[in-house]
């Protein structure tokens, strides 16, 4: 184990919801010292006889993805579990995942890489992007460029510490664009320093990049270039 | 359950505050017969029943249809099958469209029979399938809405200077009342379906909203057309009203049913129809065409409950509170009155749900459904209370409130963000709906008839127009404060 002390640990914590209530984790998260959330829309099913015969299995759904140090994450969800009651039935999951790499929050300017824990390394790695809404087709181009394969949009609300004004009691959360990077590893690095600089993520208030391992992947093919 | 659940609150909360309004009013000034009370509250179970079971329906019905039109549409590579497309759609959607058919028949016992019913029908759906292509055309070509509103509003202006005041108010409200219960959802999901294939996000969220602003514009140009046309300039025919209603509590509820099941029937039609049809070509899977058509099924149950509530518990109702109303000696209660029913009424609109939950939905939360819905409110109240002003002060002419709003509102169109210029203008045609037609039309027209110097006929109409207009600004106030609110602070204190 290379840990170096110094160095933070990361964590991406997901919350998945009813809708209406990805708002209030973020000002939860926030107020527990995270520095801010992102938020997305989905749907969940629902088992229920009479509801099937009825066809109205749908239900809409908020996902909250935000990512920190290990130690706040961690708390936060706490206090995210307690006041959404998270262990009663249908109340909602949530789960962390570890983070490698994160660029982008102002607080944790100076962080690099930290090296994949334990002897198995990962082949791919996932590059999740998160910019003001209209940019994420630039990311994508800029990914392609430097070897990325493709990429994913999904349209999403959020707000960091730059963007803290309201509307009467409600949050203005400004419309994002998460856009994910599936790439193998030896690429990750030559697309995250291209998709930095052309963001220029460094500066504050323009979004944030962070990398996770991923295990397995299929359905990518290498680029015949 | 969870699903259900939800539903049921959101709806509560839709129609619960005009119950409360109206019960309020019943033992503070306006004393109400206990059979019309009892009717109402029957009323309003069967509206909080109906829409459920609408929204429901348009869910799994008429948005997946829009959508997999709007897609299927916007991969036709030639504009001009697009057009032709968008010109079938729109015509045989607004020709069934029961208000349609009310406001023509109106207007054809106005004009002394001059211009015939079925005329009045075909020359407004021709304006709006007209609309409906070019704003099809619009989406896929990237012209930007507000340049398309001017051309259009200033059209409408040239062709106003040479229509009376009698077809200026009528052409407004035959724009207002044409996009009703069941047009709206299914032309806001066709936009969504159009615009969603873009590449740049943003555009696309931009191009969703809009199409119902261009579509009302149809149904003013060509009945100030028309009405140019067959110079018909003078209204001599008198509206009889009845003014007699039933003191049964049941009856015209059962006494309503089936004019109203055949109407709702009819305007479900020619989706159905066209929907089958799309199907031939493009193959929906078995599951979803199940789905689609159960959906179509809960649109049809959930519409018939509501305009059964509606016309049978709301509508004598209207007409006695303005009746009473007017007949109080302070005056100023009138327009108070008024703003406030204005404000509750539009609550339970159902295109409003459907608006809103879109909106929610085109920008993954970021415009929240409680801000659009008291934008909206706020705006139908001033409207309502600009409407008693109208009818008390005979000398306030309707373009004296048109001419300037819409002013107002083409010129902020400058400084707010394309979306919500979009949202603004389609809320515009999305809250003249069933409600606001039936119950605030009949408590206007119920002042009119008790004041002296009001003509029923001039003053009634009209008044959708300015329900149809205010939003336009109130909304467009918004989109403006979210512009300032959402700018980045604190970054150059960067530490």
């Amino acid at each position: 184990m290379d840990k170096s002390p110094q160095l933070p640990e990361f964590e991406l914590l997901f919350v998945i919801l009813n809708y209406g209530l990805g708002s209030k984790v973020v000002k939860l998260a926030k107020q527990h010292g995270v520095t801010g959330g992102t938020i997305f829309l989905g749907r969940g099913t629902i088992k229920n006889r009479f509801l099937e015969l009825l066809d109205l299995t749908e239900i809409r759904k908020e996902i909250v993805i935000t990512v920190a140090v290990k130690d706040t994450i961690y708390k936060a969800l706490e206090v995210i579990n307690k006041e959404l009651k998270l262990n009663k039935k249908d109340h909602g999951i949530a789960f962390t995942t570890s983070v490698s790499n994160l660029l982008g929050a102002r607080c944790y300017k100076d962080s690099y890489s930290k090296e994949s824990r334990g002897v198995e390394n990962t082949m791919y790695k996932l590059i999740c992007v998160i910019v003001d809404r209209g940019k994420a087709t630039s990311v994508i181009e800029t990914a392609s460029k430097a070897g990325s394969s493709g990429g994913t949009i999904i349209n999403a609300r959020g707000s960091g510490i730059h963007e803290t004004s309201k509307l009467f009691t409600m949050d203005i959360e400004p419309e994002k664009e998460l856009v994910l990077l599936l790439s193998e590893e030896h690429l990750s690095d030559l697309i995250v320093s291209a998709v930095r600089e052309q963001v220029e993520i460094d500066k504050p208030g323009n979004g944030i990049i962070f990398v996770l391992n991923v295990n397995s992947a299929y359905g990518l093919y290498p680029q015949n270039k | 359950m969870a699903v259900l659940v939800e539903k049921f609150k959101e709806v509560l909360f839709a129609v619960l505050p005009i119950t409360v309004i109206v019960l309020i009013l019943n033992y503070s000034i306006i004393p109400i017969e206990t059979s019309l009370i009892f009717r109402f509250i029957i009323g309003a179970l069967l509206i909080i029943l109906g829409l459920s079971i609408f929204l429901f329906g348009v869910d799994l019905g008429i948005a997946p249809i829009g959508h997999l039109m709007g897609t299927a549409l916007s991969k036709t590579k030639n504009i001009w099958i697009l057009a032709l497309l968008g010109l079938i759609l729109g015509f045989f959607i607004s020709i069934a469209e029961p208000d349609l058919h009310i406001i023509a028949g109106q207007i054809e016992l106005v004009t002394s029979g001059l211009v015939s019913k079925l005329s009045i029908i075909i020359i407004v759906s021709l304006g709006i399938a007209i609309m409906l292509a070019l704003g099809l055309i619009r989406i896929i070509k990237d012209i930007p809405l507000y340049k398309i509103l001017i051309i259009l509003y200033t059209v409408i202006f040239i062709l106003a200077l040479f229509t009376s005041p009698e077809f200026l108010a009528i052409s407004f409200d035959a724009s207002g009342a044409t996009t009703g219960a069941l047009t709206v959802p299914f032309i806001l999901a066709l936009a969504i379906g159009v615009s969603s294939l873009k590449k740049d996000s943003q555009a696309s969220e931009k191009d969703s909203f809009g199409l119902v602003a261009l579509v009302s514009t149809g149904p003013i140009i060509s009945v100030m057309i028309m009405s140019i046309l067959f110079k018909t300039d003078k209204i001599s025919g008198v509206i009889e009203y009845n003014n007699d209603y039933s003191t049964s509590i049941i009856g015209p509820f059962i006494h309503k049913l089936p004019t109203i099941a055949m109407e709702v029937f009819f305007a479900l039609l020619p989706l159905l129809v066209i929907f089958l049809l799309f199907n031939i070509f493009c193959k929906v899977d078995k599951k979803s065409l199940r789905k689609i058509l159960k959906g179509l099924f809960y649109t049809f149950m959930g519409l018939v409950l509501f305009l059964i509530g509606v016309n049978a518990g709301f509508m004598d109702l209207g007409r006695i509170i303005g009746n009473n109303v007017a007949s109080l000696d302070n005056k100023s209660l009138i327009i108070i009155i008024g703003f406030v029913l204005g404000l509750v009424t539009i609550l339970a609109e159902p295109a409003v749900h459907v608006l809103t939950h879109q909106i929610e939905d085109i920008t993954s939360g970021y415009v929240k459904r409680p801000i659009v819905i008291s934008a909206l409110s706020i705006g139908v109240g001033f409207a309502i209370a600009l409407s008693m002003l109208r009818i008390i002060i005979p000398e306030i002419q309707l373009w004296h409130f048109l001419l300037p709003g819409y002013i107002i509102a083409i010129c902020m169109t400058f400084f707010v963000p394309p979306l919500f210029v979009g949202i603004a203008f389609d809320s515009g045609g999305v809250a003249s709906g069933p409600m606001t037609v039936t119950f605030i039309l009949t408590f206007a027209q119920g002042v009119a008839e008790s004041i002296k110097a009001a003509d029923v006929l001039i003053d009634g109409f009209g008044m959708i127009a300015l329900v149809a207009l205010t939003p336009l600004i109130t909304l467009q106030i918004v989109g403006y404060i979210f512009k300032i609110k959402s700018v980045k602070g604190g970054i150059e204190s960067d530490g």
